[in-house]
């Protein structure tokens, strides 16, 4: 158990030996749950189900029977069979926010002995968030992902990455199909210009009208969030989004332990599990304590710009109201809260 | 045959209430955000933040007003005063072998034409500096001898779409100061290696490679 | 209810005897859907990752299928109409088996979906009351309702007619014609739903060109009856149900007569985006022609082009189509053509270029090919099991024993 506990976050491609005994949080598990409410089942499903419920429920028999497994492997189970069946943040009571809180805060404690903070913070009045980018003013240092990628906690095994830095060809305009987003050299380039694109917190979402179950939704705030545990990993919202700003768990993620941003927020950046959605969200655990994004703050150039669109003092109003701005792909009807603008 | 016609009208009925109605109260998010505009208070104190108002300098030729941090007592052996006690022709060696006082800098800002170090310094006042007119001003303003030719970028900082906001879209605006990105001597951005890779797709990558 | 014991009963003991090949047809089936649980089980071991889906290419062979499989469900009852429409009694020989065919294609389809999510676990956030069901904002919850209500329909209805004929009686037609109808309108009903799903998608410009719906449901017509005619090939040549050559033939009208539109309207939007290409061309591009070196889907695609026009050139000459051996030749091409034309050819190239313009292809991985064959495997199981279950009762093989 105790390897268990060190390498919950790892891949373990090589280790096909799934032991039965180990029932707490296999994935066979959660299917063995899910038979009890999988309506549209068919025979083959049914069949793996019916094993895998098995497989639970001599894991649970063996797990509540058991002399030598400790409180602590009760408790874990107990933790995660609340978390399975609690429902959609949106939905909650502060108080069930709490609870939900409580229990992920004591599952990390409980696997990895480190305490995490995770704040349920919501919007804040007369708050409406807006980005700007220079582009004239990039210079495709990455910097910014490099921030993103510690302060969200983006699986480092696949180098899952928010932002994108387009390297884009002088003279040919907003070329993004002759753009190169894999660049690896000295910048900036010569001949070239820089632009960044992430999630643009569009305050038309398509992604948010597609999701079956709403685990994906506008905040007061205008940032575009996803509760992660309610996430059915459809992928149809990455399908919707037309400016490739979701991104996908296509396998669990990895995270060192020492390398964890215990600083997390329900909605931002805490550990996300396989299977689920993720995308940018302007770091809500700082933008909602009065903080800029972790790009923002990176940004060695000042091309990044954050700000409240409904404070008329703001400089993300005065960049909309003084220079040229443009967004992508505005005939998508989409109306992106991320504007890009030159010196 | 019933039912032919029951089946076509619930759909109909279906598609029809099931327009989306609530997000279209404004035409567009610009609409949106005229319509919600409030005056908004920034806090003006700075919570646990990096920052002390001691130590943060007014911008007031801009409105809304914003702070800097305060220069002079940043910059590495301040006041200049302490070696340059008289003019710089007097202090100044014309033995080729001796090490210069500021051997490191070397002016790379614009031609010679324009710019040499009496553009900005003066020559018996190192603790200053002056404008072209020969207007003193102070280090820590140092922004107001940039603003003379860099005009459209001072502009720019001083709404804000130039220069670093460093405490946060929250609290009263420190930008950071056009010194503290360019360094005055030799202000352009220079080249560097990216902090890392940019976005992994295998497939991509060897194809980069092939071409 | 004893009645449907007994029938369960009885079909099972039917279903476990059985001539030879048809126990090694079954175990055959049996053996791949073992290989895709296995797949499957590696799949949920180590993620989707096991598969050649990316963030770029985020829907692949399993969203495929499922596209291609709603259509033959649906195609399969609408052979229902005419049968009641033109009163030609023959075709109600194909309905059985077209429903038969619509409910094991509807469970391939929900096996598909199933296999595609990335949190099949949590597919409880779904169910009305306790999960939240994000109606009618998301096109995929109309797909979730109209292909269950299919499936109830379409498995409530045989089951009212076998019973009725399990227990020597004749089905009341007052009771079962009503729901045959709702069964045809909510045929229409999936596959346009389904064609929504990608229709509306702005991100997506290759799917978002509303002759997409039509499309869908003329090769639906032209796929699902052509799977029918080889279904009924095969059950005519090993059981002793009596169906007409006029079936058969009639049922090839109507796959001629889809084939030809899916053709006219495959020019339609060739002409729309090769004569006049714009930006949003480049998927199309990338399809028929390859886009910057990059052309996996290329011979596939053309593949697929060439069997549709020689398909539909035998179909439309009355001499080759009366021909059956060339008939089924046909039919297999039709199937296997629009099967990678609508499954693949629809779904792949919607996501290349990305909506950075970028190309990032996709090939399904071995896991993934063999979740899918299981799955197939599985619909081929199902189907079978209803077919012979089906054509005994209706045959009077097996038959309710009182007391």
């Amino acid at each position: 158990m105790s390897k268990e506990i060190k390498k919950w976050f790892s891949l373990n491609l090589g280790n096909k030996k799934q032991c039965a005994c180990n029932d707490t949080k296999s994935n066979t598990t959660e299917d063995g749950f899910s038979q009890v409410f999988d309506i549209s089942m068919n025979r083959r499903q049914a069949f793996k189900k019916i094993t895998a419920g098995l497989l639970v429920g001599a894991g649970a028999v063996s797990t509540s029977c058991s002399v030598v497994s400790s409180g602590e492997r009760k408790e874990k189970s107990q933790i995660e069979w609340e978390e399975y069946f609690k429902g959609n943040y949106k939905l909650m009571t502060d108080e069930e926010k709490q609870q939900t809180v409580d229990r992920l805060v004591r599952s990390y404690e409980l696997r990895t002995g480190k305490k995490i903070n995770i704040s349920t913070k919501g919007a804040e009045k007369d708050v409406l968030f807006g980005y700007a980018f220079n582009i004239s003013k990039c210079q495709g240092y990455m910097d910014c992902v490099n921030a993103c990628v510690k302060e969200n906690n983006q699986d480092r095994a696949s180098e899952m990455q928010y932002i994108r830095i387009h390297e884009m060809n002088d003279g040919k305009g907003l070329n993004f199909g002759e753009a190169d987003d894999t660049f690896y050299h000295e910048v900036p380039a010569a001949g070239h210009f820089y632009m960044g694109t992430q999630c643009f917190h569009c305050d038309n979402p398509p992604c948010i009208e597609v999701c079956p179950v709403q685990a994906t939704w506008k905040e007061k705030d205008g940032i575009v969030v996803i509760d992660y545990d309610w996430c059915i990993g459809c992928r149809y919202c990455m399908a919707a989004c037309p400016y490739d700003g979701r991104r996908f768990n296509w396998s669990t993620p990895q995270i060192p332990e020492q390398e964890v941003n215990k600083e997390q927020h329900y909605l931002g950046n805490r550990l996300r599990k396989k299977g689920v959605m993720e995308k940018c969200t302007f770091c809500v655990q700082r933008s909602r304590e009065g903080k800029n994004p972790a790009c923002v703050e990176a940004c060695p150039t000042g091309s990044r710009i954050f700000g409240n669109l409904l404070d008329p003092t703001s400089e993300i109003r005065w960049v909309l109201a003084n220079k040229k701005v443009f967004r992508l792909k505005e005939d998508l009807g989409t109306e992106p809260k991320f504007w890009y603008f030159m010196d | 045959m019933n039912v032919n016609y029951n089946i076509p009208v619930i759909f109909l009925i279906l598609v029809l209430i099931s327009c989306k109605g609530d997000h279209k109260k404004y035409h567009t998010v610009i609409d949106k955000i005229e319509a919600k505009t409030v005056p908004f208070q920034r806090d003006s104190t700075f919570s646990k933040n990096q920052f002390s108002i001691s130590e943060l300098i007014t911008v007031t030729d801009a409105n809304p007003h914003f702070y800097i941090k305060e220069r002079k007592s940043n910059i590495k052996s301040f006041a200049c005063s302490e070696c340059h006690d008289r003019p710089v022709s007097q202090l100044q060696s014309h033995n080729p072998n001796t090490k210069k006082a500021h051997w490191d800098i070397k002016l790379n800002h614009a031609d010679a034409n324009t710019m040499s170090c009496l553009s900005c310094h003066i020559d018996n006042d190192m603790d200053n500096m002056h404008s072209i007119t020969g207007t003193k001003i102070d280090f820590n303003k140092s922004y107001q001898i940039c603003a003379q030719c860099h005009s459209k970028q001072a502009e720019d900082w001083k709404g804000g779409a130039h220069g670093k906001n460093i405490s946060g879209w929250k609290t009263a605006r420190v930008s950071k100061l056009c010194v503290e990105c360019h360094n005055p001597h030799n202000p352009s951005f220079k080249t560097r290696w990216p902090a890392r890779y940019n976005a992994t797709m295998v497939d991509e990558r060897t194809n980069q490679v092939k071409k | 209810m004893k009645v449907l014991i007994n029938l369960i009963k009885d079909s099972i003991v039917y279903l476990t005897h059985g001539r030879k090949s048809y126990h090694i047809w079954m175990a055959f089936l049996t053996f791949l859907m073992l290989v895709g649980m296995y797949s499957y089980s590696l799949q949920i071991q180590h993620g989707l990752s096991v598969t050649g889906m990316t963030d770029r290419v985020s829907w692949g062979l399993y969203i495929s299928n499922f596209t291609f499989l709603v259509g033959i469900a649906a195609a399969a009852v609408m052979l229902v109409l005419p049968a009641y429409v033109l009163k030609d009694f023959n075709f109600k020989q194909a309905v059985l088996i077209g429903e038969g065919l619509a409910v094991a294609a509807l469970l391939m389809c929900l096996a598909f979906v199933i296999a595609d999510m990335g949190g099949p676990a949590r597919l409880w956030h779904l169910l009305p009351g306790i999960g939240v069901f994000n109606f009618p904002s998301s096109m995929l919850t109309w797909d979730i309702i109209v292909l269950n209500g299919y499936l109830f329909i379409n498995i409530s209805i045989p089951l009212y007619i076998l019973i009725k004929r399990y227990q020597g009686k004749v089905p009341n037609p007052k009771i079962y014609i009503p729901g045959v109808m709702i069964s045809v309108f909510w045929a229409v009903s999936i596959h346009l739903v389904t064609a929504f799903l990608y229709q509306g998608l702005q991100a997506r410009p290759f799917w978002n060109n509303a002759l997409l719906g039509p499309r869908f449901l003329a090769s639906a017509f032209a796929a699902g009856p052509a799977l029918i005619i080889l279904v009924l090939a095969v059950i005519r040549k090993f059981t002793d149900f009596k169906i007409d050559d006029k079936t058969i033939r009639k049922i090839a009208l109507v796959v001629t007569v889809a084939a030809q539109i899916n053709l006219i309207m495959l020019i339609s939007e060739l002409f729309k985006e090769f004569y006049a290409p714009t930006h949003h061309s480049e998927s199309a591009y990338y399809l028929f022609f390859g886009l910057h070196g990059k052309a996996k889907l290329v011979p596939w695609i053309w593949t697929a082009i060439t069997m549709n026009v020689i398909a539909t050139v035998i179909l439309l000459f009355h001499k080759l189509r009366n021909n059956f051996t060339i008939l089924y030749i046909a039919c297999v091409l039709l199937f296997i053509g629009i099967w990678i034309e609508k499954g693949f050819g629809l779904i792949v190239p919607g996501f290349i270029p990305g909506p950075w313009g970028k190309i990032a292809e996709y090939f399904p991985t071995t896991p993934e090919i063999g979740v899918t064959i299981g799955i197939w495997a599985m619909g081929a199981f199902i189907f079978s099991m209803l077919a012979r279950t089906g054509i005994a009762i209706e045959l009077g093989k097996v038959k309710y024993k009182k007391g």
